[in-house]
């Protein structure tokens, strides 16, 4: 990366990119305000939304419910996306595997987790439980596809020198397979982490009563507009924070792995 | 000079040895040949146009495809699978280094696979690195050097490995003429320090005749009676060679020469 010209033209690049959200805002912050002092219960201008937003972090109500929301979209993460590591590595290197397993998983894999909610209702009840086993079945599958494919992409004259130096076929995986394909696992996990907070937040909309989702959803029905949008944003920001985490995490990986030297 | 099979060798006890082998792919035949030998120590090379099966020999040289009909034997023993006694190199070395190692990481792979104490480790790569010149390159990964730089350092795992038969496929081919020209002076040298048998695939005449003891050349489409293996001949001038002076010796022109001939007509 140029660093010094990067760095001379920074006031400019941030204005550039930050302009249109800046407008769009500005306008939200107009259209809000004469729709309040119309007397509309609906809309809150971004300002009032920053307000109640702050004000929930001071009196601590804002933590509880984003940790909340974190913690089972991670674990949820953790769990499919480990477990989608792992089949995607297996159905990767075995063709039969992949033959003997594809129509369940083509059957499987369409249905929206929300969807299972009702089910997993029954199951666990409310709570930590339901909304980690959905966010587990809902990105067990895209990881599973993308590990299965970068799998069947490693370069197959690297395999066979693994077969001409003798490694065995676990030394193979661990030392050949898993190392190639580190860097689309972590795409992967970046695609993932989206749909993690997405479906958590979905299922504590849809019903289950804890974390973010759900209280947006108070705040609405509470008639509490600049709260509504205030969490909305927080939403949005979260998701952000995490994305550009994960880039980061990804390109110093990549710089150790001789990928972009 | 005029042997009634042209690949057969002279030596007694032969180190590798073809025998009436037929390689099929897809249903069609892309090697068939009846006897090749080759002496421990020697080195041999195989020329031949696109698609004749140079390739294909030296994988089933490797153990890594079995023929259709006959064997492939190395000392005396049945070729089913690779060995570490054997190594490899690649024409394409950016496909055949890891990407994610350094360069060290690379040669200690050879020494991971065969189970080498790791206390020994150091000492091997700085070994291995050291025959090839890349001493200094250690702690470089595959990207930041040169192609003929990271040819080196494959060919310097392959060293590490300590094979009695390297098995070359156009190793040189996708380099630059100089970088080439040093890299084949290195290549016989270590052949000949470390008497390794070599079995070196290429499509450049010159560069067969200059480092081989033998030169083979291979024929496209063998069909029942017309075997893969058109031609053999014996390059009798002495090593070390030089680039100059061995590429202007008349005994090289004339291989040349004769190689030349042989080839236009083969195609005709």
């Amino acid at each position: 990366m140029p660093e010094p010209r990067g760095s001379r033209r920074w006031p400019w690049r941030t204005l550039r990119a930050t302009a249109f959200p800046l407008l769009l805002l500005g306008l939200f912050e107009a259209t809000a305000r004469r729709a309040a002092a119309l007397g509309s219960e609906v809309l809150a201008p971004p300002s009032a939304a920053l307000r109640a937003l702050a004000q929930a972090a001071l009196d601590g109500s804002l933590w509880p419910a984003t940790g909340f929301t974190l913690g089972a979209a991670a674990l949820g993460l953790l769990l499919g996306a480990g477990l989608g590591t792992l089949a995607g590595v297996t159905l990767g290197l075995s063709a039969r595997a992949s033959r003997a397993t594809f129509l369940s998983i083509e059957l499987l894999r369409p249905l929206p987790s929300v969807a299972l909610l009702p089910l997993a209702m029954l199951v666990f009840g409310f709570g930590t439980g339901l909304e980690t086993s959905l966010v587990a079945f809902g990105t067990f599958w895209p990881q599973l596809l993308l590990i299965q494919a970068a799998v069947r992409r490693v370069d197959p004259q690297l395999l066979e020198l693994g077969r001409l130096l003798g490694l065995s076929t676990a030394q193979r995986i661990r030392k050949i397979v898993l190392p190639a394909i580190v860097p689309r696992v972590f795409t992967a996990l970046r695609l993932g982490m989206g749909f993690a907070l997405v479906i958590a937040v979905t299922v504590e909309l849809a019903g289950n009563p804890h974390g973010m989702g759900y209280a947006m959803l108070l705040a609405q029905q509470s008639l509490a507009p600049a709260m509504m949008i205030g969490w909305l944003a927080w939403i949005g920001v979260i998701g952000v924070l995490l994305n550009t985490t994960m880039l980061r995490l990804q390109r110093a990986l990549d710089r150790r792995m001789g990928v972009a030297v | 000079m005029s042997a009634p099979d042209p690949a057969a060798g002279q030596p007694a006890e032969p180190f590798l040895r073809f025998d009436r082998v037929a390689i099929r792919l897809g249903g069609k035949d892309v090697v068939s040949l009846a006897r090749l030998d080759v002496a421990r120590g020697e080195f041999v090379c195989i020329v031949g146009p696109s698609g004749c099966g140079k390739t294909t020999l030296l994988r089933a040289a490797a153990g890594l495809l079995r023929p259709a009909e006959g064997e492939v034997r190395r000392n005396g023993r049945l070729i089913t699978e690779p060995s570490r006694e054997m190594a490899m190199v690649f024409q394409d070395y950016g496909r055949a280094l890891l990407p994610w190692r350094t360069v060290d990481g690379n040669v200690a792979l050879a020494l991971e696979a065969a189970g080498t104490p790791r206390t020994e480790w150091p000492g091997r790569i700085a070994d291995a690195l050291r025959k090839v010149g890349l001493q200094a390159h250690g702690q470089h990964f595959p990207a930041q050097l040169s192609g003929g730089m990271q040819q080196r350092a494959q060919i310097a795992r392959c060293l590490a490995q300590r094979p009695t038969l390297m098995l070359l496929d156009e190793p040189f081919g996708a380099l630059d003429a100089i970088t080439r020209q040093g890299l084949q002076d290195e290549l016989a040298r270590l052949a000949r320090e470390q008497g390794l048998t070599v079995l070196f695939v290429t499509h450049d005449l010159e560069e067969a005749i200059y480092l081989g003891d033998r030169v083979i050349a291979m024929r496209t489409n063998p069909g029942p009676g017309r075997p893969s293996l058109a031609r053999a001949i014996e390059v009798p001038i002495d090593r070390p060679r030089h680039q100059l002076a061995t590429r202007e010796d008349p005994t090289f022109l004339r291989l040349r020469r004769e190689l030349f001939d042989h080839i236009e007509r083969g195609h005709a």
